[in-house]
């Protein structure tokens, strides 16, 4: 943190040498947030850059005491919800179903690159997507996860149940192994 | 149980994933910071040359007012009833007004004059001067665009994965997977700064989320209505006010500061403009007689002249003429003393106009926040006279004559209206919002005139937030 803090007193300052520095130090991370968030690499370069340009614009009220990375973390998220929120108002309304099952076997995912895994979330439907991330990197409740998206509880469930399944579906239709099962439930 | 464990591997392979990005993002990085820091620049100084501009006009307001107080003169007409006594005193004051100067000088130029004997009411004689001159997608949209900023919006539990309870410990588990048994204490006191962080953040956040500011520009037509007392004797030689008062129009730029979502503050500089018509009674003999007669009201305005100006009482106080109208018909040499120099005989309306700056402080709560917003107005402003003409008007044309004697510097209104806001995109507003004007105290410093009227506005404008 420390090493930080000359580094942010000279971005604040506009000084575009410690940006590229700061840049360079956490751009990749924050690049694989961004490509979970989007559908492609081009929106998540979009977010990316848009997300950067907020944290520079904003650095004066970063209170230099806790994570420096998990505050730029939350811009980069934020401004993903902020993009699904526009675009995706319109997404129709979903209530809890029962949804046919398949069954991966762990070991199966845990084989499975991050790459490839990113290249499946990002092909998830907008909403799924958002709600999978939320719920199952970050760790947001279905409570709390409702109220960023604007949307209810019972459709982050559905939502989730549907994309855990739409996952497990690529994973079988790419590496193999189903066991059907019935009645899966977010 | 078992969704959990395959949340968990995906937890593992994903919280830290990493891939470099392509390298011109950097520069487009650079060159964006640059112009956000640009853009923030302007931001600052348009703000703080609306403040400068604001202050400007207070201290100009303040300055006028204290110019026009040293100026202020008392009421010619009601005085000079009682002062001019007799018959010789009337003829006196006649001659040294628009005596034989006047009056030859009407004639030198061509223009008719004519002197007629009248044994009725009028006393001895009429003189007739006449001149041939004349002289303002949707709810859910609006909510996206108030959350805008990803700065501003809360993602109140991002951090959420390293508090320590059962429900958030498979989440450390990933952050520090390889490390969770030797850094636990390390653990905790980073889990207490963030968390501590991650209050302090969303309490700065909050409080930013919904302040914004709007500047816009508004036009409205005013109706001004006509409220005030007068002492008895000023009104008994008073013209009679007009039912119809004139329209005038206004403007300004408004400058709005929005903070949560009901409550904001409004200022700004605007122009308004205010009228009052006043009507002398026909000239026309029957007239005359018949009201006369019946021994009520008065039928023609009784004028004062002094130093070849002219003053007649209206409800808005007393208009001093840069001298003797052209085309109008007086009637002088009196024979009733209780009556001052002489009378308006010919068929006229003055018309006053005053202009004013207003410089208001509004407050605003938005009642509903809809489509339509609408918001109930109310505050006070400050209004400079800027501008104070009286207008004649007779059957051969409108003409400036002069000024509203005594006409106050600075003055206070009150302000009460409903406020209509249409979002035409994100950030351009269609305003239309009806409002009543009232002022607190007299326009006119004469102590015989109360003059306090109330306008009636629509104003409608466009506004720009940011």
């Amino acid at each position: 943190m420390e090493d930080f803090k000359s580094i942010i007193s000279e971005c604040i300052a506009g000084s575009q040498k410690a940006q590229a520095k700061l840049y360079h130090h956490f751009a990749p991370k924050m690049f694989g947030v961004c490509l979970r968030y989007a559908k492609d690499a081009t929106e998540a370069e979009d977010n990316l850059q848009d997300g950067f340009i907020k944290v520079f614009a904003n650095l004066k009220s970063f209170r230099q005491e806790g994570s420096f990375e998990g505050w730029i973390r939350r811009i980069m998220i934020n401004g993903s919800l902020e993009k699904f929120r526009k675009l995706h108002l319109m997404y129709p309304v979903e209530d809890v179903e029962i949804y046919d099952s398949v069954n991966v076997s762990d070991d199966v995912i845990a084989k499975i690159s991050a790459d490839e895994l990113v290249k499946l979330i990002q092909e998830l439907p907008p909403r799924y997507r958002m709600v999978f991330n939320l719920y199952v990197i970050e760790g947001l409740s279905h409570q709390e996860i409702a109220k960023e998206m604007s949307i209810t509880q019972g459709t982050s469930k559905s939502n989730l149940a549907r994309a855990r399944e739409i996952m497990k579906k690529k994973v079988h239709h790419i590496f193999g192994e189903i066991n059907a099962q019935n009645n899966y439930m977010a | 149980m078992k969704d959990k464990n395959t949340d968990k591997l995906f937890r593992e392979k994903l919280l830290d994933y990493e891939q470099q990005p392509p390298a011109y993002l950097l520069e487009n990085v650079l060159a964006g910071a640059s112009a956000a820091r640009r853009n923030r620049r302007i931001v600052f100084w348009r703000a703080a040359g609306v403040a400068a501009a604001l202050l400007l006009a207070f201290v100009a307001g303040w300055q006028l007012n204290y110019l026009n107080n040293e100026t202020v003169k008392q009421p010619i007409v009601t005085s000079q009833n009682s002062s001019v006594k007799t018959k010789e005193g009337i003829n006196d004051v006649i001659n040294k007004s628009i005596g034989s100067n006047k009056i030859q000088g009407a004639k030198e130029n061509g223009n008719k004059f004519s002197g007629t004997k009248d044994s009725g009411i009028m006393g001895q004689m009429t003189s007739r001067i006449t001149h041939p001159e004349e002289n303002t997608l949707i709810e859910s949209m609006r909510t996206s665009q108030n959350e805008k900023s990803a700065m501003l919006h809360p993602l109140k539990t991002i951090t959420r994965p390293i508090e320590i309870n059962n429900h958030f410990k498979p989440i450390l588990q990933v952050k520090k997977y390889n490390k969770l048994i030797a850094d636990k204490p390390e653990l905790t006191n980073d889990q207490e700064i963030i968390k501590q962080n991650k209050q302090l953040l969303r309490v700065k956040n909050e409080t930013r989320k919904n302040a914004h500011w709007l500047v816009g520009a508004q036009v409205s037509p005013a109706y001004s209505v006509n409220r005030s007392s007068h002492s008895p004797q000023y009104e008994s030689n008073m013209l009679n006010s007009s039912s119809q008062s004139p329209v005038e129009l206004g403007g300004g730029l408004s400058v709005e500061y929005k903070r949560g979502k009901r409550w904001s503050l409004q200022s700004g500089v605007y122009y308004a403009g205010l009228g009052q018509s006043s009507e002398n009674p026909s000239s026309s003999s029957t007239n005359l007689f018949a009201k006369a007669d019946k021994g009520s009201e008065f039928f023609n305005a009784p004028v004062s002249i002094e130093a070849s100006k002219m003053m007649i009482n209206s409800s808005a106080g007393v208009i001093q003429m840069n001298g003797i109208p052209a085309g109008i018909v007086l009637g002088t040499n009196l024979e009733d003393k209780s009556l001052t120099t002489a009378v308006v005989v010919s068929d006229a309306s003055f018309i006053q106009n005053f202009q004013y700056i207003e410089i208001p402080l509004y407050l605003r709560y938005t009642i509903l926040d809809a489509r339509f917003d609408v918001d109930l107005i109310g505050g006070l402003s400050s209004n400079v006279l800027v501008g104070n003409q009286t207008f004649m008007q007779t059957s051969s044309g409108k003409s400036q004559v002069g000024k509203t004697q005594d006409m106050q510097g600075l003055n206070y209104s009150g302000t009460f209206g409903l406020g209509l806001k249409y979002g035409l995109s994100k950030r351009i507003f269609l305003n239309v919002e009806p409002r009543i004007k009232y002022f607190l105290r007299s326009l006119n410093s004469n102590p015989a005139v109360n003059y306090k009227p109330y306008t009636i506005g629509v104003y409608s404008g466009i506004s720009y937030q940011f």
